[in-house]
C-alpha cells in the first residue's frame, strides 16, 4: 500500500478576490512545471443563474516550486471562452488536461452542452497557448474527441499524457442515464485513446478498469504516470445512487498496468481515504500525481467534489 | 453532356391516409428507396406528439409499392426501429434513414435528434443493421458512427451511401453554426454538404469541413440530404437547398431541388438546371420541394421528393426523361 501523508488545503476559490467568474469550486488540479513555479490548472464556476444552473471555466493558481503552499498568483481571466451559440463547450469547459508539445502548450477539456430529457453532455475538446499557457485558443469550434457507437454520451475528465512519442487521452465514456430519485444520473468508465498527432484519435474502445463496488459504479477522473517500471492509474469511483453521501461518495482507487491496454485494479493500494474531520471527510477525488523535485505528490479534491478548494499529500517512498 | 429533364408524376403517398405505427399520422419525409424483386420498399420519417411537451417525434415507416411506384402494396405495421436511450443522439428522432443493401444485410444510415437548450437540436449519423430483409433494423450501438468534431461543430447527420469500387462513401451534412438572426427570433442553423469514407461502413473518415457543393445562395445557403447516383457513367448529386432564415412560410427562400455532377468523386460542378426541378404552380409541390431521393428500378431514373410543408401530406415521384 502507498503511504500518502496529507498536507492540507493548498487553493481555496472563496479566497480569491475581483473574478466573478471564480467564486466557488477548484476542481480536476492538473499540473504543469515551471522553472520556479508549479501552474495548477483547476475548474472554477461563477454563482449559479436564477435558475440555479452553473457554468463553467478554468483558471490556474501558481504555487512556489520551493514551497507549494505559497501562492504567487491566480489567472486574472479564464484560460478558455465558453464557446458559442449550439456548440459543444457553451455552457462549460471542464475540466482540463495541459502538456506542452515543443513550444506550445495544449489542454484538452470537457465541454458542456445542455440537453432536453437529461441535464448535459460532455465531449472533448482541444485548444493550444502560445504564451506560456495564461490562455489557450481552440483548435475548433467542434470537439477533438466525441461520440461513437459504445460511447454514447458524456465523454469527460480527459487526462493527456505522451509516452513513447505517442499521445494518449484518458477519459471517462457514459454507459446509461440511470433515473435516481426523478433525476438523470450518468453511469460512465474509464476509456482510452491513442494518437500519433493528439488530434486524430484512435479509441481503444475497452472499459479499462472493471467495476467492484456495483456494476453501475462510476469511475472518474482516471491520472495516469510512468514510474518504476510501470504505468499506475489513480481515479475516483462512486457508486451510482446515494453518491451525495459519506457512505456511497467518492473514493480514491488504483490500478496499474505494464501495456496501458491491461490494468489490474488494487483500490486497497491506493493509501489515501477521506480524512475523520475537516474538508475532505466525506468524499475524496479527482486524483493527480506529479512529481516536484525529487518528491511525488497528489493533487485532490475533498468534500462537495471541490467546491472549497483542492489539497495536496506527498508520497513517502516511490511508486513502484 | 446532353440534356436531361424530370417528368412528374405527381404525389405517389399521402400518410393521411394510412394507418401508421407508433402513433403517426402526419409526415412522410425524406423517402428513400430499397428495391426488391417485385417491389420497392420506400422508407419515410412520420412524425408522432410528444405527450410530454407536445413536440414532435420522428419514427420510420415504410410503404412497399408496385414496381409501377403507383400501387402501395402494403405499409409497415410495426416498429422499424426504435427512438433511441435516454440521453442518447437519437432519443427524440429519426430523419431520414438511408438503406444500402451489404451482402445479407441492410444498413440503415440513420440521422438521429436529441434536443437541446440554447438552440432546439443536435443531430449525428447512427447505424443500424436489418436481417430482415429491411423489415427491422438493430443498432450497432446506442451512439452515432459519425458526429460533430473540431471543424465540424454541429449538426452532422442526413448520410446517404454508396459503396463504389469497394469502398463505402458517404455524402452527409455538417453544420456550421446557429444565428439568431433576430432579437426574438429562434435559433436558425446553417450546413453545408460534406464527404467521408470507410472500408467496413462503420468506422469512417471525415474530409473534414470540405464544402463540396457550391454554394449558389451565397454564405448562409443551407443544403441538406445529398444523394448520389451513377448515370451512363457519370455520378450525380441531387440535394435540396435553402437559405438559413424566413424558409418556412417564405416560398422564395424555401428549399429548392439542386444538383451537381462528378467524374472523380472529389470535385463536384453545380449544375441546377439541368435537369431541372421546379414547382408547379396550384400543385402539391406549389411552394417547396426538399428531401430528394435518387434511384433507378427497372432501367428507369426516379426521384422521390416532398413538396409543401416539408413532406407533412407524403412525398412525390419524378422519373428522367
Amino acid at each position: 500500500m502507498f503511504k500518502w501523508k496529507k498536507l492540507g488545503k493548498v487553493f481555496t476559490p472563496q479566497e480569491v478576490d475581483g473574478r466573478p467568474w471564480l467564486k466557488e469550486f477548484a476542481q480536476a488540479p492538473s499540473t504543469l512545471l515551471f522553472d520556479d513555479f508549479v501552474r495548477v490548472y483547476f475548474s472554477c464556476r461563477p454563482a449559479a443563474d436564477s435558475l440555479g444552473q452553473y457554468v463553467s471555466y478554468s483558471a490556474y493558481v501558481d504555487l512556489n516550486r520551493a514551497d507549494l503552499f505559497a501562492v504567487r498568483g491566480v489567472a486574472a481571466l479564464p484560460i478558455l471562452e465558453l464557446g458559442g451559440l449550439g456548440t459543444f463547450d457553451e455552457f462549460g469547459t471542464y475540466p482540463v488536461s495541459v502538456i506542452r508539445n515543443g513550444e506550445e502548450i495544449r489542454a484538452y477539456y470537457g465541454g458542456w452542452t445542455r440537453c432536453e430529457s437529461v441535464p448535459f453532455n460532455v465531449a472533448i475538446g482541444a485548444a493550444t497557448s502560445g504564451d506560456g499557457g495564461r490562455t489557450f485558443t481552440k483548435m475548433g469550434s467542434g470537439p477533438v474527441l466525441s461520440y461513437s457507437p459504445d460511447e454514447p454520451f458524456v465523454l469527460s475528465g480527459p487526462k493527456v499524457r505522451r509516452f513513447n512519442d505517442t499521445w494518449y487521452l484518458w477519459y471517462i465514456a457514459g454507459r446509461r442515464w440511470k433515473r435516481v430519485n426523478g433525476r438523470a444520473e450518468p453511469v460512465y468508465k474509464i476509456r482510452m485513446a491513442h494518437s500519433a498527432d493528439g488530434v486524430r484519435w484512435i479509441k481503444a474502445n475497452k472499459d479499462l478498469i472493471e467495476s467492484r463496488i456495483e456494476e453501475d459504479e462510476a469511475q472518474a477522473s482516471p491520472d495516469v504516470c510512468f514510474a518504476g517500471g510501470k504505468y499506475h492509474m489513480f481515479f475516483s469511483y462512486r457508486y451510482s445512487t446515494g453518491f451525495r453521501s459519506k457512505e456511497y461518495g467518492y473514493r480514491i482507487g488504483y490500478a496499474s498496468s505494464h501495456d496501458l491496454i491491461d490494468w489490474t485494479r488494487d483500490d486497497a493500494k491506493a493509501g489515501i481515504d477521506v480524512s475523520e474531520e475537516g474538508w475532505d471527510a466525506e468524499m475524496i477525488c479527482y486524483p493527480h500525481v506529479f512529481e516536484v523535485d525529487g518528491h511525488t505528490y497528489m493533487a485532490y479534491l475533498g468534500d462537495q467534489v471541490g467546491r472549497y478548494g483542492f489539497g495536496l499529500a506527498v508520497l513517502e517512498g516511490k511508486l513502484e | 453532356m446532353g440534356a436531361m429533364a424530370w417528368k412528374k408524376l405527381g404525389k405517389i403517398f399521402d400518410p393521411t391516409e394510412h394507418s401508421l405505427p407508433n402513433e403517426c399520422h402526419q409526415f412522410a419525409q425524406a423517402p428513400q428507396a430499397l428495391v426488391f424483386d417485385d417491389y420497392v420498399r420506400v422508407y419515410f420519417s412520420t412524425r408522432a406528439v410528444d405527450k410530454n411537451n407536445g413536440k414532435f417525434l420522428s419514427h420510420i415507416a415504410f410503404v412497399d409499392f408496385a414496381k409501377n411506384l403507383r400501387d402501395v402494396i402494403r405499409v409497415s405495421d410495426k416498429t422499424v426501429i426504435p427512438l433511441g436511450k435516454l440521453g442518447c443522439f437519437d432519443e427524440h428522432g429519426i430523419f431520414p434513414m438511408n438503406v444500402v443493401r451489404n451482402r445479407d444485410a441492410v444498413y440503415g444510415y440513420t440521422c438521429g435528434w436529441s434536443r437541446r437548450v440554447s438552440v432546439s437540436v443536435e443531430t449525428a449519423i447512427g447505424l443500424a443493421v436489418s436481417h430482415d430483409r429491411g423489415l427491422t433494423f438493430q443498432r450497432v450501438g446506442d451512439g452515432p458512427v459519425l458526429s460533430a468534431s473540431l471543424h465540424e461543430p454541429c449538426l452532422v447527420g442526413d448520410g446517404f451511401v454508396k459503396v463504389i469500387g469497394g469502398t463505402f462513401h458517404m455524402w452527409y451534412i455538417f453544420g456550421t453554426g446557429w444565428t439568431k438572426y433576430a432579437a426574438d427570433a429562434q435559433p436558425d442553423r446553417t450546413y453545408k454538404i460534406g464527404h467521408a469514407s470507410s472500408a467496413d461502413g462503420v468506422t469512417w473518415i471525415k474530409e473534414e469541413a470540405r464544402q463540396i457543393i457550391a454554394d449558389r445562395l451565397g454564405a448562409l445557403e443551407s443544403q441538406a440530404l445529398p444523394t448520389v447516383i451513377d448515370i451512363d457513367g457519370r455520378l450525380h448529386m441531387f440535394f435540396c437547398y435553402r437559405e438559413s432564415f424566413d424558409f418556412r412560410i417564405n416560398s422564395a427562400r424555401g428549399y429548392r431541388i439542386g444538383h451537381a455532377f462528378s467524374d472523380d468523386l472529389c470535385n463536384w460542378t453545380r449544375d441546377d438546371l439541368n435537369p431541372r426541378l421546379d414547382v408547379t404552380p396550384g400543385a402539391w409541390d406549389s411552394h417547396m420541394l426538399c428531401y430528394p431521393h435518387a434511384f433507378e428500378c427497372e432501367g428507369k431514373v426516379y426521384l422521390l421528393y416532398n413538396g409543401n410543408e416539408f413532406g407533412r401530406y407524403g412525398f412525390g415521384a419524378a422519373v428522367l426523361v
